[in-house]
Order: structure tokens, then sequence, then C-alpha cells
């Protein structure tokens, strides 16, 4: 049986354990000192305190992969992560992925393509993608299914992402539909 | 949001673990990809006191061992199981079936280990609570079943959905559980009561260490295939792993394992579909009349709003092809088999 009543049960215990910690996390190259609980997910940290806000929560229960982030270059859910866990470690976001004002390669690709309508899945497709890339440099179709796969997308139908993800890696004869 | 607060420790090795969940005596929880816990205790149906983490413990390399069989790590994540080409090459059917878990975020994150013991799913129960004004289930401490209204007390009937546990189960592989009074072994079918109100048959203070697969039989073929809807970050409608293995003169069935997962409170065998294949000459007839008589003793639950009906026809068309791919896999060893779509 699901032990639903022992948390309030130790509530006195655990008030006092459950003290906020110091953890350091660098993201994008920048390292950050942060106080959290361990109760706060990695995306609330990355949004709330650090103000990064590129990172999206929508279903905010591991099943969208909107709030994709690169935890030490492999592509983890930052809505079922603690921050805890992520003391001392490498992060990336989707504003790591420019260089200043110049665009890289799969996100001037997305925007040929037009593979952003409402934008919410956007910055986790990005991660994926970049995580895909720096894998798989010349990925197949079938393998850009696969990798993106853990991402939702409600409004382009998919085809237009792939079609990104080929054209960045400079595969084909995808054109640019966007001018 | 988790909206309760509860302790957090990191364990630097599975024994400190053990000692940590011990003490608390089910007050806590081990933590390892955290993508099935995390989001029970944001749903509230778990309210652990503590987080044992395991994320500082690294795990080892799959590593074969001097009987022949293959020690897996469980901390692996799922994501090195299945671009492992060490596992692809001697354990196919385990790296398949964790290529098939959920969506890429998810292998990345998620364990062996922890996929082994994740918990049952329901439609009602895996939902937020807080805002019903209705009695609990019999799973979460109340007085009634609402997907089976005339349900007894004793039962629920809820999917364990686990799409590398039946793999296992038809390499028969072995578990190694590390508790206070030290380590035992038992087969991976053994993990399961078949009760979905405790679906493990785990000690609070018990966790997977390892994994033991032993080396595949001359002869021996495997087939696996994960029913979906739409064919990538979802749980299985139906999951079914086999491996046959075929006798020295090639034709005859030496042995069959048919495991069926994601209908029931643990993977289920087909054993007397098994035992009909046993000793017979296989051909498309035998295995067709095998997969019917699998869906037949299965008794799928219907779960997640495909219907018994669906599921039992579900399941004899897979069987049927898996057993097929399974067959072509013992005739030609080494030959490259598409899996089923």
């Amino acid at each position: 049986m699901l032990d639903v009543t022992k948390g309030a049960k130790s509530g006195a215990a655990t008030r006092s354990r459950s003290r906020t910690r110091l953890i350091s996390l660098c993201v994008n190259g920048e390292w950050h000192e942060v106080a959290v609980k361990p109760r706060n997910m990695l995306v609330e940290v990355i949004r709330d305190t650090i103000g990064l806000t590129g990172t999206k929560a929508s279903c905010e229960s591991g099943t969208c992969g909107a709030c994709t982030v690169l935890l030490e270059g492999r592509p983890v859910l930052g809505c079922i992560t603690l921050a805890v866990e992520c003391d001392g470690k490498q992060l990336r976001t989707v504003e790591g992925l420019a260089d200043g004002e110049k665009l890289s390669a799969i996100q001037e690709a997305f925007l040929d393509q037009g593979a952003v309508q409402c934008g919410f899945c956007t910055p986790g497709m990005l991660m994926s993608a970049t995580a895909l890339l720096e894998r798989n440099p010349k990925p197949t179709r079938a393998d850009i299914n696969k990798a993106l796969e853990g991402n939702l997308c409600r409004c382009t139908g998919y085809n237009s992402i792939v079609d990104a993800v080929l054209q960045a890696s400079g595969q084909g004869d995808v054109k640019p539909v966007m001018k | 949001m988790i909206l309760f607060d509860f302790d957090y420790e990191q364990a630097d090795t599975l024994e400190d673990a053990v000692a940590l969940l011990a003490r608390l005596q089910g007050e806590a929880r081990a933590l390892a990809g955290g993508t099935d816990l995390l989001p029970s205790m944001r749903m509230e149906n778990i309210r652990p006191a503590m987080l044992v983490s395991l994320g500082r413990i690294e795990p080892g390399e799959p590593a074969v061992l001097a009987d022949g069989s293959i020690r897996i790590d469980a901390l692996s994540r799922l994501a090195s199981l299945e671009n492992s080409s060490f596992l692809r090459n001697k354990v196919p059917m385990l790296a398949q079936s964790a290529h098939v878990v959920g969506g890429n975020q998810i292998r990345q994150m998620g364990t062996l280990g922890g996929n082994l013991c994740q918990e049952i799913r329901c439609l009602y129960l895996d939902q937020k609570h807080d805002y019903q004004f209705v009695a609990p289930c019999y799973k979460r401490g109340g007085e009634c079943c609402y997907p089976f209204p005339r349900n007894g007390r004793d039962t629920c009937w809820s999917v364990y959905m686990s799409d590398i546990a039946p793999a296992l189960i038809a390499l028969d592989a072995q578990v190694e559980i590390l508790g206070e009074s030290g380590s035992r072994r038992i087969r991976v079918e053994e993990l399961y009561t078949g009760n979905g109100l405790a679906p493990l048959k785990l000690g609070h203070a018990e966790l997977l260490r390892a994994v033991f697969i032993p080396p595949a039989p001359r002869g021996s073929g495997w087939g696996f295939h994960k029913s979906t809807v739409r064919g990538g970050l979802e749980f299985g409608m139906a999951v079914i792993a086999l491996a046959l293995q075929l006798a020295e003169d090639g034709k005859t069935c030496a042995d069959a394992r048919i495991v069926v997962g994601a209908v029931r409170e643990g993977p289920v065998r087909a054993t007397a579909a098994e035992r009909s294949l046993k000793g017979a000459v296989l051909d498309e007839a035998r295995l067709a009349q095998a997969a019917a008589e699998a869906s037949k003793e299965i008794n799928p639950l219907p779960h997640h709003g495909f219907t018994k009906r669906h599921l039992m026809d579900n399941i004899r068309v897979y069987v049927r092809r898996t057993l097929a791919q399974a067959l072509e896999r013992a005739r030609n060893p080494g030959a490259d088999i598409e899996t089923a779509a």
C-alpha cells in the first residue's frame, strides 16, 4: 500500500532536516551558487532562482520534454530532476546555444524551416537536437525521430522540426522554407 | 513542484544507502534516475520523509563472468544499455527492450534497477488527488477501486509497465538484491508478487545491485515487441518478450519462454503455450496455435482505455509474429532480422 500519510506523521522531524542547502551549478559556463531545498526541481532553480527563463516548464511530470536541458552533455528533464542532485555539475540551457548575436546552426535551421510556431516546445527540441548532433553529426531521419521522441510539439506536426535537424547537419536537399 | 518537504542524503556506496534506508524504517526511498519516483511524489501518491540518492555511485561496466553469464550493474542508465555495442551483440533483446522505454531523456535518466522496481500504474491512481473530493482507492489506503468497482479489498487491479522485466524473464535472468544482512540472488520473475498493493517482493531496505543474464544456449532465438499507440514516449499496451531454443535437428523446439508484460500486476508467463511448443516441430500453424493459447491463458486486465478483447487480440497477433521472428533467429544465427514494427 502507498504510504500517503507517512510524510505527515513525521512532519516535525522532516522540517528540521529538509534544510536549505547551498549548491553550485555551472550553467552555460558560468558558476552560480544557489540556495535550494531538496524538493526544488532543476527547472524551477534555472527559471526562478538563476533567472534563465528560456527553459520552459510545461507538463511538470516528465511527459513533454519542454524542460530538456543538457546535464553533463546528456539531455535530461529539468522537471523531474532534483536541483540538489546536480550540485557541482555542468548544465547547458537554450540560452547557451547562441554565441552572442550569432545563432547556432540548429537555431538558424529552425528559423529557416518554420519549425517554431507557438514556440513552447522549441527550447527542449533545440537541446535534444543539439545533444543528438554532438553525438551523431550525420543522423538519419530515423535517428532524429528517435532522439526527439521525448519532445512533444502540438503545432508543427514534427516534419519541419526533423527537416531543420537535417538542414543543421548539412544533409540532403532540405531547402529553407522561410525567407 | 513537489509540495511537501523531505530530507535528502547522498550515499557513497550501496551498503551505506541500505543502512540509511534501514534506519529510516520505510520512511525513506532510494532515488536513482527519479523518472518514476519523482512524478509519484509530485502526485503525492508517496510521501517519503527522506530520499537517499544513489546519484554519486558510479555503475560498473557490463562484464562477462567466469561462468559465461553477463553481469549488468543495476545503476546502469537505460541509454547506456541500448547504446552499448557489447550488450547489443551479446544480449540484443535487452538492448532492444531498453531502446523502447519512454523517450530519449527518460532513457538518459532512468536506470535498469529503477525500471524493474517501478510502481504499478492505473488511470485513476496516476493523477493529482488533492482536488478530488472522493474517497481514496485501496492502493491509497481507502475503501474502493474506481476502475474495477466490484474489486475486493485485497486486490488492486493495476498494471506493471516495465518493458525490460519481460525481456529479462525470457532470458532467465537473475537479480542480486542487497539487504542489511547481505545479498541474495533470485530469478527476476520471483521479484513480482502479482498483487498491485505491493507489486515487488522487496523490503524497504533492499536495493537491486546487479542483473545476471545466463549465456544463450546454442540454437536459441529471441523475439520482442512493444505495442503502443503513438510509437514513442508512452507506456506499453502489451509487451511481448520470448525466447525459443531449437534442438539439435534444427526443427523441434527444446525450450520456449513466453512472457507478456504491461497487462497484469506483474509480468506473466504463458506456461501452457510454452508447454505446447516444447517437443513440437515448429511451423507456422504450430506458432499460431501457441499464440492463441497464450492469448487465452494470460487474461489481460483492461487498462488505460484498452478493452480486454483488444488486448487479447493484440497478444495473439504479436505473440505469433514474435515467435516467427524468434524461430527465424534461432535458425539463422548471426542474420540481421528486423524487429516487428
